[in-house]
């Protein structure tokens, strides 16, 4: 029989604070993460202002692995692990020989260090690269660094590409897992560093707001770069019962599409498409669904496209649809696992957070994004989203524990 | 001789040429297939992908700066020369 699974803890890294604590404050608050970009040279660009995690110490969260050891990203990934652990008032030494997953999503891997070690290449030969920053390079450094450091040697660790929807897949597949009895447990999300390969590519496109990101506002001008690291503890709702745990939510369900239809356009029908197969396999009718935590980038494409395609499965009057990402900046393979610990956190708290640097709203997107200020509010079933180029999307359904089992 | 002339700027045969290269190499199509008003969405299968891609080009091919806000204007040929020109100060 399937494992109802449930999300016991959670590891935050972000611009707007470390741990579930912080972050769900900061959420609150609707505290804006956005400041100029100091982790790469900024010149040439005729602005920068990006959402950088700020005052992060590695050397905080890492007991065996050297922090040189381990690129920005890793650290973000591992040093959220850890929390998430913690958070979930799990042993690591009990963990240690449990059948688990560890599975993070990313968009740019390591990036920072890829790009060092081509400028050393270009500058003084590629014989001059320096061997640590090559051999903490790999992506799979983002995953596997966390079994390394917390000592977990039962588990399948791996990291997942599929760039700005990376967290939602990741968490899907912690699900699976969980779901089926396959593991114990699973430690799943998303990580990114800034980079300015990535800056550079969305600048090109015209898609970098000059100032900060506002999400279905008639001005928006799109996104803001971001990073951090968010990960969460799955387990089955027996395990954690057994061993009186918190419980955020429970993980209801989730659906993943793939449309292949232009490198970076999305495509509607097939968002929608997605959204339904999420729905289905939670079991959730749309009228039940309370709140949809957006992809909501904040580019003129992505808005108006999300909106239609959430009007299109949800009617004239769709639940309030907020995005993270006017607080967070785009945090690209982290963005849809933050989103997640968001749902669980408004959840937990009852709250809907705000969708901040909100003026006024396009009329072509037409939902109540919760402007500005954050919400009182019992939610039962929220939905996050992701969306990533290629049309590479996930939603996961999250909704409110209790004891009887969520029947439609 | 000129081969474009707005108000202000002019494109020399020899910078046509170049132009001409960047584009069709961009789109993927043979000198001979581009005439100065085909479109290169309509016509020559682009999206606004390859835009930004000649308009990057074009700015390294003649060290100059080209304000996006100027897509929509190079839709062919000879919108190209016209908002090149005009960004060169030619």
């Amino acid at each position: 029989m399937a494992q109802r699974v449930v999300l016991t803890g959670l590891g935050v890294v972000s611009s707007i604070g470390f741990g579930p604590e912080e972050f769900a404050a900061g959420l609150r608050a609707g505290r804006s993460g956005a400041r100029p970009i100091s982790v790469f040279d900024t010149t040439g660009f005729e602005y920068a202002n990006g959402c950088e995690v700020v005052g992060f110490d590695p050397a905080e969260w890492l007991r065996v692995t050297d922090p040189a050891d381990l690129g920005r990203a890793s650290q973000f990934s591992v040093a959220a692990a850890r929390m998430a652990v913690r958070d979930a008032g799990l042993d690591e030494r009990q963990l240690a020989d449990k059948r688990g997953l560890v599975s993070v999503g990313t968009t740019d891997g390591e990036a920072v260090d890829l790009e060092a070690l081509l400028e050393t290449s270009l500058n003084r030969g590629s014989a001059a690269m320096d061997g640590q920053v090559a051999r903490r390079a790999p992506a799979t450094m983002l995953s596997l660094a966390i079994a390394r450091e917390l000592g977990l040697s039962n588990v399948s660790a791996y990291t997942i590409a599929t760039a700005c929807s990376a967290g939602n897949y990741a968490l899907g597949d912690g699900f699976d897992a969980v779901r089926s009895g396959e593991v114990d447990f699973a430690l799943c999300g998303g990580a990114d560093a800034m980079c300015r390969k990535t800056f550079a590519g969305f600048y090109r496109l015209g898609t970098i707001a000059p100032d900060c990101c506002r999400p279905f506002d008639a001005d928006r001008q799109g996104i803001l770069t971001g990073e951090g690291a968010g990960l969460l503890v799955l387990e089955s709702l027996d395990s954690a019962r057994a061993r009186g745990a918190r419980i955020y939510a429970e993980v209801l369900g989730y659906g993943l599409n793939c449309d292949a239809y232009h490198q970076v356009a999305p495509n509607q029908e097939s968002i929608e498409r997605c959204m339904r197969l999420a729905l289905a396999d939670a079991g959730v009718k749309p009228h039940e669904v309370d709140l949809i935590s957006a992809h909501g980038t904040g580019t003129q494409a992505n808005d108006v496209t999300e909106t239609r395609a959430i009007r299109g499965l949800y009617g004239d009057r769709p639940p309030r649809t907020i995005s993270v990402k006017s607080m967070l900046g785009h945090t690209m393979g982290a963005a849809s696992a933050l989103g997640a610990i968001a749902c669980a956190l408004a959840i937990t708290h009852g709250f809907i957070p705000p969708t901040i640097n909100h003026r006024s709203s396009d009329p072509e997107c037409e939902i109540d994004c919760v402007p500005n200020v954050s919400v009182e509010a019992d939610l039962r079933v929220v939905q996050n989203n992701g969306l990533a180029f290629g049309g590479n999307n996930a939603s996961v359904i999250l909704g409110k524990y209790s004891e009887k089992e969520f029947a439609s | 001789m000129t081969i474009e002339n707005t108000d202000t700027t002019t494109v020399s045969p020899e910078r046509a040429a170049r132009i001409k290269t960047v584009v069709c190499e961009i789109l993927e199509i043979g000198e001979d297939e581009v005439t100065e008003t085909s479109l290169f969405i309509e016509d020559h299968e682009a999206d606004s992908l390859r835009a930004i891609e000649i308009l990057a080009s074009l700015e390294k091919e003649f060290g100059v700066v080209i304000d996006q806000a100027e897509l929509p204007r190079m839709v062919n040929l000879r919108g190209v020369h016209q908002v090149t020109a005009e960004s060169a100060g030619w």
